[in-house]
């Protein structure tokens, strides 16, 4: 396994190239330029400034120079941000992100796979309706409406807690923005959950369990959950970078300062240093977690050996 | 006896002290136990370099931890910074004399040798400064060390000893103590920029002469200044903190201001000033600015080069509609591309603005004729993707279209990609905006002159640029301003562009906040002049 996980580790590397050489090409073929502003710049000044972030030097040694920066850990400099490096500035932001999107994976899997189980077992109940109603309405009410809405009631009309804003990882300015991202991956979570227990309930290995009279609670917890959680694991991944890529939203409800706003703001303000350096990071992250499914497949499905 | 004379100087200066605070604060006023604000700054700054600074936000913040040769207080108008007095020698040449008591925030005293190396380092070509040219227009041999043909040491700026500063100016300025406010001219900490490099910004690195030190950075998130005790005039300084929040949602910035962890709205979201008027009629605010919104027409476009055309097409904008039921925001009408209250030259208007609409309509409809083009011919509109712009833009839209039968294609885009197509001239109508850097009309007149970076219409008038030369060179602000208001006049006849509004700025500010002013047209406050009443 340790020489599966290397060679998965290598392959990585030509994705990688691939990756920043396409975000490279098209960041610098779409129209305005980091410079570009309500007030013009006059040529002086724009070529002074070209200059000194040297774009004024021909596109393949920008790209060259810029690979080199990379292997050497080197993010480069942000254009919007001028007294910071990328490197200084995703130091920042990824840890915001981390706590909120991971503390929310992890909190939105326990509730999630637990309301799904009880859902599932309860087919057709009431707590199987309540579970399915939750986890439509987290799928159909976008979470730019669930966010203000939490912000009323709880920080202006209660004012129990801040409305957004962010204070060293207090938990205060935690528990909304995490509430929010909780409720939409719960309900993914939960309804999949669900329906993958149900299917495993009605195969044939759980009939034969059943049938050489093993008690409920022994063909749940030990022959029934784990090939249920396959569909769920694979979830982790995809939920695990759009808490990064997506999390804009509720970056920009509740005043966060993660990456999600980088992204988009790096975007718009044609920073591409700070643009790529994310693409890098996304796509780290986004390989990561797919080793790590990977990975759990084998421990939860004897068929799965690597 | 020396240090006895001196330290009656102390008490002298304490003593002015305290009747100056009287002044600040007014009488009756009592303050509250803390003196601790919170205030909305739009959006992350930039930087927190003065030279490099160009957006609003990181002026506001570089505004409280530097302090320029003069200053802006909150009623607009021109105070003495480090500067305390200052005085035109010759037409082209200003003398300040510095406070000797004025100090860097690590104890160093402030000289000139300090303003003289920061305006240096500004129009240094490896500084990069955006600004290097709007202000270095008014440093002599700043545009030859900007194109590199003279090294930063020519720059007409000098020390004539420690506490005297003189700038030479290339061409009379009669408001050069109002540019000089800008902190893009004030001084920097040599020692600290050679120490920490690029790095001199940060928390614990940054020294500077302003009444506030900088505590906190946050990226994307808030920067909290506190008092400076070497600051001056310290004892004048009421506020002990001040916390800038760096919310661009302006919905996420009006629910930090209800929930009481904002104490300053930065605007309000377009179309909510009517509902916030009603809801809390003690804190809103609505200060019209030194700003105008308009729309550049491409004049060399083969429709709109005909001047009949681009003058229907502004005739028929019925601008009092849009101000009172459009946008809704308190904005000012504006006819003219000089705003009312900024200084050096009048607001002009054409004489249709006082006719009834039908007349105005009649009028632009036989100019269409006259100018052949039939009804139903179609123009395209190129705006920035905003729900204000596209307010705006459909009620245009719908104003040619029924007075006049010309449909307009709306194309939104972004920012940036806006901007490109202005810069290139690939656009027939493009929606434009300006905010002034400093209160004169040239900083209006730049939006339509000959050659000017900032004209995107490419519209030009050899006579007017002439009177314009010809004001500015003269020493008598009266017949500068007689001269500057006509240029405008003749370039606006010639209808380059379609001036639409005057900005405001509607936001919400707690009752307490101290030191807030509806005259503030450059909407620039210093941390200085703020504080917080009892509540």
């Amino acid at each position: 396994m340790g020489s599966y996980c290397l060679r998965r580790i290598l392959a990585t590397l030509p994705t990688l190239l691939v990756v920043v050489t396409v975000c490279y090409l098209m960041l610098h073929a779409t129209p305005g330029g980091p410079f570009d502003d309500e007030r013009k710049v006059s040529a002086v000044v724009l070529a002074n400034l070209q200059a000194k972030y040297h774009l004024d030097q021909p596109m393949w040694k920008q790209y060259l120079y810029y690979l080199n920066n990379l292997l050497h850990g080197d993010l480069g400099a942000s254009f919007r941000y001028a007294d910071w490096s990328v490197n200084e500035l995703v130091a920042k932001a990824l840890p915001v992100s981390a706590a909120i999107g991971g503390g929310a994976i992890v909190l939105s899997l326990l509730i999630g796979v637990l309301l799904g189980s009880v859902a599932a077992l309860r087919q057709n109940s009431a707590v199987d309706y309540l579970v399915m109603l939750m986890g439509n309405l987290g799928h159909a009410v976008p979470s730019f409406v669930i966010g203000p809405v939490l912000i009323l009631v709880f920080a202006v009309w209660l004012r129990l807690l801040p409305a957004g804003g962010w204070d060293d990882f207090a938990p205060r300015y935690i528990v909304l923005p995490m509430a929010l991202l909780v409720f939409i991956n719960v309900a993914t979570i939960g309804r999949v959950m669900r329906g993958s227990l149900i299917e495993v309930l009605h195969s044939n290995f759980i009939r034969t369990a059943r049938a050489k009279g093993l008690p409920t609670r022994i063909i749940v917890l030990r022959h029934a959950m784990k090939p249920a959680l396959l569909p769920v694991v694979s979830l982790i991944g995809p939920l695990a970078i759009s808490s990064i890529t997506s999390a804009v939203v509720t970056e920009t409800v509740f005043s966060l300062p993660g990456l999600g706003k980088l992204i988009v703001n790096g975007a718009a303000n044609r920073d591409y240093t700070l643009v790529l350096g994310l693409v890098v990071l996304v796509t780290v992250i986004a390989v990561g977690f797919n080793l790590l499914v990977d990975l759990a497949y084998a421990a939860l499905d004897p068929k799965i050996r690597y | 006896m020396k240090m006895l004379s001196n330290s009656l100087a102390l008490l002298l200066v304490m003593a002015s002290g305290g009747l100056a605070m009287a002044a600040n604060v007014p009488a009756g006023v009592k303050l509250h136990e803390t003196q601790e604000l919170v205030r909305n700054n739009g959006s992350e700054p930039e930087t927190l370099d003065p030279a490099i600074a160009s957006g609003v936000p990181a002026n506001n913040v570089i505004r409280d931890l530097f302090e320029g040769l003069t200053a802006i207080d909150s009623a607009g108008r021109v105070v003495p910074g480090v500067a305390e007095s200052w005085k035109q020698t010759d037409p082209q040449t200003w003398v300040f004399k510095l406070r000797k008591n004025a100090k860097w925030s690590n104890g160093d005293g402030v000289s000139a040798d300090d303003f003289v190396y920061g305006m240096r380092r500004l129009v240094d070509p490896a500084t990069a400064s955006k600004y290097a040219a709007t202000y270095g227009v008014f440093l002599h041999n700043a545009k030859d060390i900007l194109e590199g043909k003279k090294p930063p040491v020519a720059l007409g700026v000098k020390a004539v000893d420690a506490y005297t500063l003189e700038i030479k100016t290339p061409f009379p300025t009669g408001f050069l103590p109002d540019v000089v406010s800008n902190l893009q001219l004030g001084p920097v900490h040599k020692a600290t920029i050679d120490k920490h490099g690029k790095d001199w910004t940060k928390p614990g690195n940054l020294v500077g002469n302003g009444a506030f030190t900088l505590k906190d950075w946050q990226v994307n998130s808030k920067i909290v200044v506190a008092k400076s005790t070497n600051y001056w005039d310290a004892k004048n300084v009421q506020l002990s903190k001040l916390t800038y929040l760096a919310v661009e949602d302006g919905n996420a910035d009006v629910k930090l201001y209800e929930s009481g962890e904002n104490d300053w709205v930065y605007q309000l979201p377009p179309g909510t000033y009517e509902k916030y008027k009603q809801q809390y009629p003690k804190e809103i605010r609505n200060t019209t600015m030194l700003g105008l919104r308009y729309y550049s027409l491409q004049n060399a476009d083969p429709v709109l080069k005909d001047i009949r055309v681009r003058k229907a097409l502004s005739m028929v904008i019925d601008r009092d509609l849009l101000a009172q039921r459009v946008t809704a925001d308190g904005q000012v009408p504006a006819y003219g591309v000089i705003v009312n209250g900024v200084s050096g030259a009048n607001p002009t208007r054409y004489e249709w603005a006082g006719w009834p609409m039908d007349r105005r309509v009649a009028e632009a409809k036989k100019l269409l004729a006259d100018a052949g083009l039939a009804p139903g011919s179609k123009l395209k509109f190129a705006y920035n993707t905003s729900e204000y712009h596209k307010k705006m833009a459909i009620f245009a839209a719908s104003e040619w279209k029924t007075k006049l039968g010309i449909n307009l294609e709306l194309e939104a885009m972004e920012f940036k990609v806006l901007i490109k197509k202005r810069d290139d001239r690939d656009f027939q109508m493009a929606r434009n905006g300006w905010v002034a850097d400093y209160d004169d009309a040239t900083t209006f007149l730049t939006l339509v002159q000959c050659d000017s970076d900032q004209n995107s219409q490419g519209n030009c008038n050899r006579k007017a640029e002439a009177l314009i030369d010809e004001g500015n060179k003269s020493l008598d602000p009266a017949k500068r301003r007689t001269l500057l208001t006509q240029a405008a006049q003749m370039i606006m006849d010639d209808y380059p562009m379609i001036p639409l509004l005057q900005y405001t700025v509607p936001r919400l500010v707690k009752s307490y906040v101290g030191g807030y002013s509806s005259t503030n047209a450059l909407d620039r406050y210093r941390a200085k002049d703020l504080y917080v009443i009892k509540h």
